[in-house]
């Protein structure tokens, strides 16, 4: 059972960046990344149950920590009007 | 037994995740249904997952990551609509494939 949902988190990763990354508006992307963030999250959650890992589960944490921080930095430099001040 | 249910139920969210991101032309369409379909998926996945686990070590951390994906995830989406917003996609949005 765990297997197929890592299995099918993988290919909507995989959809995700291959439709979204390479449009045009930059949003897309920012969509893209918080949502291939949020599927690392639970792609890491559902290997370590998977595994029996523990220390796997702390991963997660921290990756869900370092994506929420990464998209509300890039959308604040995006808001500010990107590198051409 | 609840734990499968809820694993396949999850699956039927990341299937609709798909589609959506594919089939909605406009920008805001997609920012919205893609990312409720994900937090639904994320909140389904977890308390399958807590179930399959039992109550040891586990369960509390995915707790932890539960309550942090549910603060978290809406707000992102929220913080990148605010900045498509006030950057100019205006509300009707242009119907680009």
């Amino acid at each position: 059972m765990l297997k197929i949902t890592i299995i099918l988190l993988i290919i909507s990763m995989l959809t995700t960046s291959i439709r979204m990354v390479f449009r045009a508006t930059i949003w897309d992307k920012l969509l893209a990344l918080n949502l291939i963030s949020a599927k690392t999250i639970l792609l890491l959650a559902v290997y370590a149950v998977y595994k029996d890992n523990i220390f796997l589960l702390d991963l997660s944490i921290s990756c869900g920590i370092i994506g929420f921080l990464g998209i509300t930095l890039l959308s604040r430099f995006i808001l500010r009007g990107g590198r051409q001040k | 037994m609840i734990s499968n249910l809820l694993l396949i139920l999850s699956w039927i969210y990341i299937i609709f995740g798909i589609i959506g991101i594919f089939r909605f032309s406009n920008m805001y369409a997609r920012l919205l249904t893609s990312s409720k379909i994900d937090t639904a998926a994320t909140i389904t996945i977890l308390i399958a997952l807590m179930f399959k686990s039992g109550f040891n070590l586990f369960t509390l951390r995915l707790v932890i990551l539960l309550t942090f994906v549910l603060i978290t995830g809406p707000v992102s989406n929220h913080i990148i609509a605010r900045s498509a917003y006030l950057n100019g996609i205006n509300l009707k949005g242009e119907d680009e494939k």
